[in-house]
């Protein structure tokens, strides 16, 4: 029998059957033992988990040559993988997805307290053995993967703008692929945090909501830049939850209360994965899906996520970048129309551009100063359309100068404000064009930082 | 009356019944190699062990303990991951006959039953364990070392030595 590609026996690196491991000490005694996790690294390395200081390890390290049995989950055929130990890597990318699997595994057999990951053990795969044996039919093909990846592509493609951008990819992960829990978050780096943007098939949106950087399999799929991707219920703690701790912990001292946004994640996820958002060589935030089933994602959901995200990071910062209807000439002078009722009261607290609208926390950052300023505007000069570009000129909004993700702050502002139903709201007008409607007199009030 | 065994009556108990068993050794060069069996037993005082392979899966093992290489055995169940590890300089390989079949047959059944614990059905656990008599040899050793490896800290610890 030809020896088979690794990437022929993904199925068997799922995790679903446990590995075996035979190494070999120096004075010649062989050692067996069971292994949690053999991960595909690429064609030519599997990466294993390091979790106790035990005999394998001591060999492993005396003598670099192994021998790993893995079992098809579905075909019951066994494959042997003749390795060569290179190097523990005990950071990174490859590292953090290891971890954030390894505590799903650890949960689902009861072992959260024993199974911690010291370091990736990276392997070079000498040579692949296919087993003799009679064996079941292998797994039916998911067929047609790539079409549902060409169709959810097309509606990507066909989308002018960032918010019916994220509601295609959302829509199409849904009906193309059945992902039902689905989120878009973006990342703002200088404050090593990532904001809900879009989501789909959760009870409140949780558009604002936020995460930090590293916390969770969210925040870990943008600091390392990789696919996170966790198959049962974890109990893990940094996993489990790191969404609202982490809004909890994220609360400065003297901020006014009530500013936090529920994040909308189901509440007993049992397969979660998260995909950085890149371009250009930047993460631009993560598209993110969740199960309450074990086992909901396998390996070429991922490789669809992982395609689809690429062209979601291409088009969002193609969208940033896109040139700004509203610069070649002063905004159109359109005066807001008069009007009249209860006026609302709209509060700015400096320190953190924090915004409460009759007392109610609506937005804060960078999306809180915009809002700010276009209310400030609006009240001296009565002014109601306004550019991207004037927004990236205003020194009072302290955008970032590159990867400012404009777009992606007013996209929230937007649908906070729909969310909450002040009566006032945005409206693109054109491509960096858009408007403030303010439907009744508005007291703003300053609390300086 | 026997020497004292080097297992307790819980871990013969656990190899008797019919668990999860892997089978290694390593050529000149301490390359190891490996393969699950197809069955195993265990005598009644835990001195001598059988494990049955499938000749055909196991070419490169049969020939390193046949040089020499010495055997290390892992039995496991499936719903608990306990797991014993025995070690021994050497083993006899006989090829299996009729007389062995009820031993594969009571196997199977073992093991479908652990592995239907853990989500697979009696089908998969045929395939896996699939044993056509005239590919099987009987591998017999007495263990010399014997090992605690359950996953965890104290994987690894060894139980006790036999008496030489």
């Amino acid at each position: 029998m030809t020896a088979p590609l690794l990437s022929a026996i993904r199925p068997c690196l799922e995790g679903a059957i446990p590995a075996i491991m035979a190494t070999c000490a120096s004075d010649g005694t062989p050692n067996v033992a069971y292994i949690s996790q053999v991960v595909y690294v690429d064609e030519g390395h599997v990466a294993l988990s390091f979790q106790f200081f035990n005999k394998t390890r001591e060999n492993i390290l005396a003598n670099p040559y192994a021998s790993v049995l893995v079992l098809d989950p579905v075909s019951a055929r066994f494959y042997r993988l003749h390795l060569r130990y290179l190097r523990t890597e005990t950071a990174g990318a490859l590292f953090e997805s290891m971890k954030a699997r390894l505590a799903g595994i650890a949960s689902h057999n009861g072992m959260a307290d024993v199974f911690r990951l010291k370091g990736s053990d990276v392997y070079a795969v000498e040579h692949i053995d296919a087993i003799d044996g009679e064996g079941l039919p292998p797994a039916p093909g998911r067929s047609g993967l790539l079409h549902r990846l060409r169709q959810c592509s097309e509606r990507l493609a066909a989308c002018t703008g960032l918010d019916e951008l994220l509601q295609a990819a959302l829509g199409a992960l849904q009906e193309c692929m059945g992902m039902a829990h689905t989120m878009v978050l973006m990342l703002d780096a200088p404050a090593q945090r990532l904001y809900t943007v879009a989501s789909r098939g959760y009870a409140t949106s949780g558009v604002g909501s936020e995460i930090a950087l590293g916390h969770g399999v969210i925040g870990m799929a943008a600091r390392e830049n990789t696919p996170v991707r966790i198959s049962h219920m974890t109990h893990a703690a940094l996993y489990s939850h790191a969404m609202r701790s982490s809004l909890e912990a994220g609360t400065p001292d003297g901020e006014p209360p009530g500013m936090e946004i529920p994040y909308p994640g189901l509440p007993a996820p049992h397969s979660q994965i998260a995909v950085p958002m890149v371009a250009a060589g930047r993460v631009l935030g993560v598209l993110f899906a969740e199960s309450p089933r074990d086992l909901a994602f396998d390996f070429e959901d991922e490789d669809l996520l992982v395609a689809l995200a690429a062209h979601l990071g291409a088009a969002i910062d193609l969208l940033q970048a896109a040139p700004e209807g509203g610069e070649a000439g002063a905004p159109t002078a359109t005066l807001a129309p008069a009007v009249s009722g209860t006026p609302v009261r709209v509060r700015h607290y400096a320190a953190n551009d924090s915004v409460f609208i009759n007392g109610d926390y609506l937005i804060k950052g960078v999306a809180g100063a915009i809002f700010w300023k276009l209310l400030r505007d609006h009240a001296q000069t009565g002014r109601t359309d306004f550019t991207n570009r004037e927004l990236r000129l205003d020194p009072t909004i302290r955008l970032p100068d590159v990867a400012d993700n404009l777009e992606a702050r007013l996209l929230l502002l937007q649908r906070r404000l729909q969310e909450n139903n002040p009566p006032m709201r945005i409206e693109k007008t054109g491509r960096g064009r858009f408007r403030l409607c303010v439907a009744c007199p508005v007291l703003l009030e300053e609390q300086p930082g | 009356m026997a020497a004292p065994s080097l297992l307790s009556p819980e871990h013969i108990a656990m190899v008797d019944r019919g668990v999860s068993v892997i089978v290694a050794s390593r050529d000149a060069v301490l390359r190891p190699s490996l393969m699950r069996g197809v069955g195993s037993a265990i005598s009644a005082d835990g001195t001598q062990v059988t494990v049955y392979l499938r000749r055909s899966q196991s070419r490169q093992l049969l020939q390193d303990i046949a040089a020499g290489g010495g055997v290390a055995v892992v039995f496991s169940e499936p719903p608990t991951h306990r797991t014993l590890q025995l070690k021994a300089p050497g083993a006899t390989v006989r090829p299996a006959g009729p007389d062995d079949r009820p031993l594969l047959r009571r196997y199977l059944a073992s093991m479908q039953h652990e592995l239907a614990q853990v989500g697979y059905g009696p089908d998969y656990a045929a395939a896996m364990l699939s044993a056509p008599l005239e590919d099987v040899v009987a591998l017999q050793f007495t263990p010399l070392t014997a090992f605690d490896q359950t996953p965890g800290a104290r994987a690894g610890a060894p139980l006790a030595t036999a008496a030489p």
